[in-house]
């Protein structure tokens, strides 16, 4: 049950482009075809490890509908991490990306890792977005890309622990205030004593503890 | 007083002497003032005289003020004085709190400061207005706009939590407050919190977003836990109402291993010596933050949550000894009552259903001498007539849960009762306490007892079964009765009061529901139907009675529904030819529905748990209102489906779900049976078939035999003819050479004698001579005859042949005529295409 490090995500994006189906394969590695719509905000974690450090994600998986935009809004500042999650089979969710991405970032702190996810990737004979144009809107807007598949799980492990890497390596180089829980990061009992986010900790101390790990 | 006086002269000027002016008044001039000055000083005066005169002449200020007080905030934000002023004015307008000094003022009602609340909240931008100063670290803005803002959350909630659910970050605003470092501030967002939560799963879940749980339990530690102030229950009430009824948050609270907090907080340190005078260490409001820990632990595993959530909470429960703690509180002296109770309940809901929890309850043991489970000990509390109402309803919802999906736990609980058990008669068992409460002189036991073995029996019928065995020793020294028997013959005993007589029914219902051994040991029994009967042809008019009545049906029908029939005359239409004689079809239906229609049908259908305000409002238990009501409907059909003859019209006994089954199963017998005709047709044929197919097998098989016969007949006559031509030919050749042996034999012998013997000898090689001739002339003959036939033969052959050829010839003949005909036939085809 202990962790080195707890991050809060959000999943958010249009209705019905799979965000609640992520978080269920996620968290419970099950795909449910027919799913209710979000009302407002729901919740899920899960343990994961990264650099042989426990990691423990609650993640809030947010409605995507209009009239939930402002309960959505009051989750942005304190998550850590983001998934930006658009559906390959309708272009219109694709288009609407700008207006999310403003969104969080006009709410959220600057740090918070926002992943671009084009959902639905099994379902390839009714794509309507090219791989190529996420990636390049991700470029663009400096955001990591991938393709996933809530239904046959493909990626969808790899975008929740890529998201948590980066954050990891943010906290690292000593990006993040790790000691203002408002960003989203907690540290846990395991963490290790050397603070990467003190001034000075980052050199003989990440060198020594790589060493013993 | 002298110094508000002197104030609103000030303020006002003086006024000529004698004449008062009226408050309306007074308001008005100063509603003036703020409106038009320009000094800031003398605005600020104003504010400053209208909140003296909001708490006596609030309505005058509240229809006057608002707007001024609102330009204020508007226009004045950079003078803290003047816009706490208008804060504090208007927070006195709105408030529900009535001032003592408007006491005696009778124009003011009750819900004026509601009515206030609404003409202020009219336009959204005020709230968002007021929102904003939350941002003004000033203390006395930062207070009076906290204070303001939960005044009207308290009187509108609905609207105040949607306005601040709008206001961007209005949410996440507020919950930077609670780190304020000013305890005033952050007490008063307590305050302001707990009423913006209240109802609303979003902000609910928002708060808790925004680590409520971690500032909460920070909180509460810094302010001693359970020993702590006011301000601990202020956390634990929101505690609480983030997590009642929102599984989200309840799921976050588990993940984020908030209940490993929870649990050290339950840790009584009687450690510190004097443990049994620990009474005087309950303060009043140690008791009311002791209660709010045990809410929220209810909170989280009370039956009505997501099952999912109650079972992972249970078990993280007992995994941070959250569970011992409880349990050694139980079991600890000096707790006062209702922690008492409340503990129990707590408990009861954190075991429910939970095979792991529910033995670790059965497994403690309390300190008394000697040592007993701790489920005997509580037991021995709910039949005890001077413990406490609440505390005796907690213990019997707490064995109610224990029992709950444990069929172990029911089991151990019966065997207690059976001759077999071995226990030691000095300890006391579960069983005989029941049986203790079963046949007190305390109604209230009697009810108890009987809900609680009610609970040993729910959806177990293996235990049913059991419990049917259960003897009691009779005083008389006679021979035992039966525990069935007992309960029978104590339910027709007037002096056992209503609520034991519901009980018992209770009690017999679940023990005779889907258990055709108990409804013929029941049947088996003197005076009951007897007694049912009489029960349902009173005519009493009382309430209470009337439940009963429909309590004595419902039994009934439970005998007419799970009756096997094996006892003559009291088979379920003997039962049913009862009711219909004795009582009436509607005048049953009518008093069986009498159960449902019973408040305390409804009180007990809401919650598992047992609650009741007085002794009397204990009657109906929510496990037997379950069993009626899956079951009334069934029987209603059931008894008003059988005619007076006695014969059951099944398809009116079975409710609309059933019958619709029945009529689907009754077409899959149709078609089955179909099917089976066509099958058993088909098979007939077939045998038919084989029969013949034997016989003709017999017929070829003999002509078979014949055949063979004949062929080897043939073959042996095929084989005969050669041999008889070939026996022909030698027969002919020796003759020349018989006769050359005689011409030699002749001129060899010269005497007489040798030549009669010669001659006599030559007449018989003569007469040998001749008889071969002759043996050779018939040969010939024959060989001629064979010869011949084999000649017809050819001859026949040829002719055939012949035949044919002419046949063939005729043939071609015909083919010829034919194409003849046909190459006209064509043309005529050709010339009728064209």
């Amino acid at each position: 049950m202990s962790y080195a490090y707890l991050f809060k995500y959000i999943i958010i994006g249009d209705t019905g482009v799979g965000k609640s189906c992520l978080l269920l394969q996620f968290t419970d590695k099950r795909f449910q075809p027919v799913h209710d719509l979000t009302i407002g905000v729901e919740f899920g974690a899960r343990m994961i490890t990264i650099d042989g450090k426990q990691i423990k994600l609650q993640i809030w998986d947010t409605a995507g509908q209009e009239a939930f935009r402002s309960i959505t809004r009051s989750y942005y500042r304190g998550a850590a991490g983001a998934l930006l999650v658009y559906d390959i089979t309708r272009r219109e969710t694709f288009n609407h990306l700008t207006t999310w991405l403003e969104d969080a970032r006009q709410h959220s702190n600057s740090n918070m890792v926002i992943m671009l996810i084009g959902n639905k990737s099994d379902l390839d004979s009714r794509r309507e977005v090219k791989k190529e144009e996420g990636e390049a809107f991700a470029r663009e807007h400096g955001l990591v890309f991938m393709e996933t598949s809530a239904r046959t799980a493909a990626n969808v492990e790899e975008a929740f622990i890529n998201t948590a890497k980066e954050i990891y390596e943010k906290i690292q180089e000593g990006v993040f205030d790790i000691n203002n829980e408002a960003n989203g990061i907690k540290i846990g009992q395991q963490a290790t004593p050397t603070n990467p986010a003190l001034p000075g900790a980052g050199g003989a101390g990440g060198a020594v503890n790589s060493g013993c790990c | 007083m002298e110094f508000l006086k002197s104030g609103i002269k000030t303020v006002l000027g003086s006024t000529e002497p004698g004449q008062q002016p009226s408050a309306a008044e007074t308001v008005e001039k100063l509603v003036d003032r703020v409106y038009s000055s320009t000094l800031l000083e003398d605005r600020r005066d104003a504010c400053r005289a209208l909140k003296a005169l909001s708490r006596k002449y609030r309505i005058e200020v509240g229809a006057q003020g608002m707007p001024p007080l609102v330009q204020v905030l508007q226009n004045d934000g950079q003078d803290a004085e003047i816009i706490s002023y208008a804060l504090d004015t208007l927070c006195n307008i709105v408030t529900s709190e009535e001032f003592d000094e408007e006491a005696d003022n009778p124009a003011v009602s009750v819900n004026v400061g509601e009515q206030f609340t609404e003409m202020f909240i009219k336009n959204p931008e005020h709230v968002t207005l007021v929102m904003g100063y939350l941002d003004e670290y000033d203390f006395r803005v930062r207070r009076g706009a906290i204070q303001l803002i939960t005044s009207l959350i308290a009187n509108k909630t609905r609207e105040l939590q949607e306005l601040v659910l709008v206001s961007p970050m209005g949410v996440s605003k507020l919950m930077d407050l609670l780190t304020d470092s000013r305890e005033v501030i952050r007490n008063d967002v307590l305050l302001l919190l707990i009423e913006l939560t209240k109802g609303n799963s979003n902000i609910q879940k928002i708060v808790a977003f925004e680590n409520a749980f971690d500032r909460l339990f920070d909180i509460v530690r810094e302010e001693g836990c359970s020993d702590g102030g006011i301000v601990v229950e202020d956390c634990l009430i929101l505690l609480l109402n983030l997590l009642k009824n929102n599984s989200s948050n309840q799921q976050f609270f588990k993940e984020g291993s908030y209940i490993q907090r929870l649990a050290p907080m339950f840790l009584l340190n009687s450690s510190n010596g004097s443990s049994d005078a620990d009474e005087s260490n309950w303060t009043p409001q140690k008791v009311s933050n002791f209660h709010c820990m045990l809410q929220v632990v209810r909170a989280l595993v009370t039956p009505s949550n997501q099952q999912q959530v109650v079972s992972a909470c249970q078990r993280v429960m007992q995994k941070s000894q959250l569970l011992q703690a409880l349990c050694d509180i139980l079991m600890s002296s000096g707790v006062p009552a209702d922690i008492l109770t409340e503990t129990i309940n707590t408990v009861a809901e954190v075991v429910r259903g939970d095979r792991e929890n529910q033995d670790e309850l059965s497994r403690v043991q309390a300190p008394s001498q000697p040592p007993r489970p701790a489920i005997v000990v509580l037991l021995m509390s709910m039949i005890n007539e001077k413990q406490l109402l609440a505390l005796r309803c907690a213990v019997l919802y707490c064995f109610e849960c224990y029992l709950y999906r444990n069929s172990d736990g029911q089991r151990a609980v019966v065997q207690t009762l059976l001759p077999s058990s071995a226990t030691d008669v000095s300890s006391l068992s579960t069983g005989q306490l029941l049986c203790t409460g079963l046949f007190s002189t305390d109604t209230l036991a009697n009810w108890f007892a009987a809900v609680a073995l009610m609970h040993t029996l729910v959806e177990n019928v293996a235990q049913k079964e059991e419990l049917l065995r259960v003897l009691l020793a009779t005083p008389g020294g006679q021979r035992p009765i039966t525990l069935l028997e007992q309960c029978t013959s104590l339910m027709q005993q007037e002096r056992y009061r209503l609520q034991s007589k519901v009980g018992l029914l209770m009690l017999l219902s679940v023990w005779l529901a889907h258990c055709p051994g108990a409804v013929k040991a029941l049947l088996e029994t003197q005076g009951t139907m007897a007694y049912l009967t009489a029960q349902l042809c009173a005519n009493e008019h009382d309430e209470r009675e009337y439940l009963v009545q429909g309590m004595c049906a419902f039994l009934m029908g439970l005998c007419i529904q799970f009756n096997d029939n094996s006892l003559a005359n009291q088979r379920r239409e003997d039962i049913s030819q009862l009711i219909i004689k004795r009582i009436g079809q509607e005048t049953f239906c009518n008093k069986l529905s009498e159960v449902s229609r019973h408040e305390a049908y409804s009180r007990a259908c809401k919650q598992a748990q047992i609650r009741a305000k007085g002794a009397s409002e204990l009657l109906l238990d929510y496990e037997y209102c379950k069993l009626y009501k899956g079951l009334e409907a069934l029987i209603a059909k059931l008894v008003s489906g059988f005619d007076v003859d006695g014969i059951e019209l099944t398809e009116l006994t079975l409710s609309s779900e059933a019958s619709a089954l029945v009529a689907q199963y009754k077409g899959i017998i149709r078609g089955m049976d179909a099917q089976i005709q066509t099958l058993e047709q088909s098979s007939k044929q077939l045998e038919q078939q084989n029969a013949e197919l034997k016989e003709q097998l017999s017929q070829e098989q003999t002509i078979r035999a014949q055949l063979t016969d004949q062929n080897t007949l043939l073959k042996a006559q095929l084989a005969a003819q050669p041999t008889a031509a070939a026996a022909a030919t030698p027969t002919t050749t020796p003759t020349p050479i018989a006769t050359a042996t005689a011409e030699q034999q002749t001129t060899e012998t010269a005497n007489d004698e040798q030549l009669n013997a010669a001659r006599y000898q030559a007449n018989m090689y003569f007469a040998e001579n001749i008889r071969l001739t002759k043996e050779l002339e018939t040969l010939r003959q024959q060989l001629a005859a064979e010869k011949q036939r084999a000649d017809a033969a050819q001859e026949s052959l040829l002719a055939t042949q012949k035949d044919q050829d002419d046949l063939l010839e005729l043939l071609a003949d015909q083919e010829a005529k034919l194409a003849r005909y046909e190459s006209p036939t064509n043309e005529a085809n050709d010339t009728n295409g064209r």
